[in-house]
């Protein structure tokens, strides 16, 4: 028994096949997301994001529920008669019933929480390699930069498709099922397109975005006031412009999150009218916008990965 | 079976103008070779030449056969790769992974299967020791159980060659003797051919069968240590009876240079060209002294760099 072990523990051969570095990209991608769910702290914005999507689930419900149960009744609130129409008039503000904005303002949401986890989670995911100086880990393997941004990515869209688009394709199987399914299905089908497109637009821009900012800033603390910067103090600055001194719509391009908005509701076919605040650039030049930062970013992280690096 | 370890060709690679590497040509065999030389001496740049990071302005090379190719041929830079397991002088540690995790990535991300990768990342944490530590995350690791699960991150896939960028950097001495002696065990029983790139000289006199000198881009001196070492015709050791004071009077007059006078009478000399043997008995004589032991000596592993180096 004796030598058995002692063999065991001696140094042994390996004769396997080696895959393809696409393999070695799903394997970043599965390390970053465990990493990022391992951290106890954003369990309670995984708790937020569950929370957000049981309202719209739940309220989308309680939306059929009262017209279906209360179609022909007068409700009384403290004594005082309500029309069901005014009551169903109040929840259809918020968009709970199985529309583009239901799954515009989930993902809305969703988007923001996902914001914040990812400001935090970049230097677990990202920011550490630099920091730390694992890239020669990485990169010294026989595996491409592309393929380590694209493991890189693919984690940071693993955790923006569990928050966004995942709930609204929950949501709108709810709506369905709610609905005359049969109709309901086939008639929104463009919807079912748009919430996967708003969660590709959403994917594709914030993992680039946060990719490159991590890499730039490193750290945690400069990487909140970053994003801070790009998602709330923009927006801020561009709802002034626009709405308090009252210049072009075009200003509201500065504010990404709104451009990431536009481009979602198009993809949902939702009605322009519709739109709130009102004043907005057109479709095409939000996508331009994003495309081009989508582009700097890229450019960014191909200047600033280089293999040759790893050796000093 | 007649394969070569290194088979480089007149390697040369520019930085625009400034000639990083000119003309190199090695052929080695397999086993464990020193790579040796000064900052700015093109140890980097031949390393990322033979990883496949950076294509050679001119020349050829092979590794065990397969050619050197930068990533303008993806195929064969993946080969290339798959052939060497690389321990980067850097930290590259990731913090908030275990060992076994850290490993395992690694095995992955040279193209093992999921399985494969964390079976074989156990066993390489047990032979290199650290079978007890695997589960813990490795920033917690000491200085010496990190260079360990470096080595171990390289040594995954069970490459042919290893290549050594600094190994014993910051260890304290037992830390290091233990791990130049799993760097030998490797090369002479397992099968690897190891390059280590480092300046320490002792390290390469411990491990290595065989040392590449490199300076100013080019291959100052190339072979087994006894080899080199052994090509002074110049040197020599001497043993005098008589008085050594006189004795190191008449040397230096006759610009001979003292190396080191050990005990009284023992004198390691470097003497001028077209100097011959019978002077030194002509010496004893006329200092009152007899020549009791005249021999040919080696000079140093550091000696040597030094004095390539400096020409």
């Amino acid at each position: 028994m004796a030598m058995i072990s002692e063999q065991l523990l001696r140094y042994r051969t390996w004769h396997g096949q080696f895959q393809q570095p696409i393999y070695a990209s799903l394997a970043l991608a599965r390390v970053s997301l465990r990493m990022m769910l391992r951290r106890k702290l954003f369990w309670g914005l995984y708790a937020l994001a569950l929370m957000v999507f049981f309202f719209f689930f739940y309220g989308q419900y309680l939306v059929v529920w009262i017209q279906q149960q209360t179609a022909s009744q007068t409700i009384f609130l403290g004594g005082i008669p309500v029309k069901l129409e005014n009551l169903t008039k109040f929840l259809d503000r918020l968009h709970l019933n199985g529309t583009a904005h239901t799954y515009g303002n989930l993902i809305w949401f969703q988007g923001y929480i996902s914001t914040v986890i990812l400001a935090l989670a970049g230097s677990i995911v990202i920011g550490n390699d630099f920091h730390y100086r694992s890239l020669p880990f990485y990169l010294s393997k026989p595996i491409s930069r592309w393929h380590y941004l694209l493991g890189k990515c693919l984690g940071i869209a693993l955790v923006v498709n569990l928050l966004t688009t995942l709930p609204a394709l929950l949501l709108f199987l709810q709506a369905g099922l709610l609905y005359d399914w049969k109709s309901y299905y086939f008639t929104h089908l463009r919807q079912l397109v748009g919430i996967l497109g708003y969660g590709a637009i959403l994917t594709i821009s914030l993992s680039l975005l946060l990719t490159a900012t991590a890499i730039w800033v490193k750290r945690t603390i400069p990487l909140i006031m970053v994003w801070t910067g790009l998602f709330v103090l923009c927006r801020m600055l561009a709802g002034f412009l626009v709405d308090g001194q009252q210049l072009s719509p075009r200003w509201r391009l500065i504010d990404l999150w709104n451009n990431y908005y536009l481009l979602g509701l198009w993809c949902l076919d939702a009605d322009r009218e519709s739109i709130r605040p009102a004043a907005q650039p057109e479709f095409a030049e939000a996508l331009l916008t994003v495309t081009i930062v989508a582009m700097i970013c890229l450019g960014y992280l191909r200047q600033r990965i280089q293999a040759v690096e790893i050796i000093g | 079976m007649g394969q070569r370890f290194l088979d480089l060709r007149d390697l040369s690679h520019y930085y625009g103008a400034f000639p990083a590497l000119q003309g190199v040509t090695l052929q080695l065999p397999p086993g464990r070779v020193g790579l040796l030389g000064p900052n700015g001496a093109g140890k980097s740049t031949l390393l990322k030449i033979l990883m496949g990071l950076i294509p050679p302005s001119s020349g050829t090379g092979w590794v065990f056969d397969v050619p050197l190719a930068d990533d303008r041929d993806p195929a064969a830079n993946r080969r290339l790769r798959q052939l060497i397991g690389f321990m980067p002088e850097a930290d590259a540690l990731i913090p908030g992974l275990t060992g076994l995790e850290y490993v395992a990535l690694a095995g992955e991300l040279y193209g093992m299967p999921r399985a494969q990768a964390q079976r074989r990342a156990h066993e390489v944490l047990g032979f290199l020791g650290l079978e007890e530590a695997r589960y813990r995350p490795v920033e917690g690791y000491s200085l010496g159980m990190k260079q360990r699960v470096k080595l171990a991150q390289a040594l995954v896939h069970d490459p042919v060659v290893l290549l050594l960028d600094e190994p014993t950097s910051g260890l304290d001495p037992a830390g290091r003797d233990a791990f130049l002696r799993l760097i030998e065990e490797l090369g002479r029983d397992h099968g690897k051919s190891v390059l280590l790139s480092t300046h320490l000289l002792a390290d390469v006199q411990a491990v290595c069968e065989y040392v590449v000198i490199l300076a100013g881009g080019r291959v100052r001196g190339e072979g087994t240590v006894s080899q080199l070492c052994a090509r002074r015709h110049d040197r020599f050791r001497i043993r005098y009876q008589g008085d050594p004071q006189r004795f190191r009077q008449a040397l230096q007059a006759k610009q001979i240079r003292l190396l080191e006078e050990a005990d009284a009478g023992e004198f390691r000399v470097a003497v001028p060209d077209n100097w011959t043997n019978r002077r030194f008995f002509e010496l004893a004589l006329a200092t009152g002294g007899v020549i009791r032991c005249l021999v040919q000596d080696d000079e140093t592993l550091e000696e040597l760099f030094l004095r390539l180096i400096g020409n």
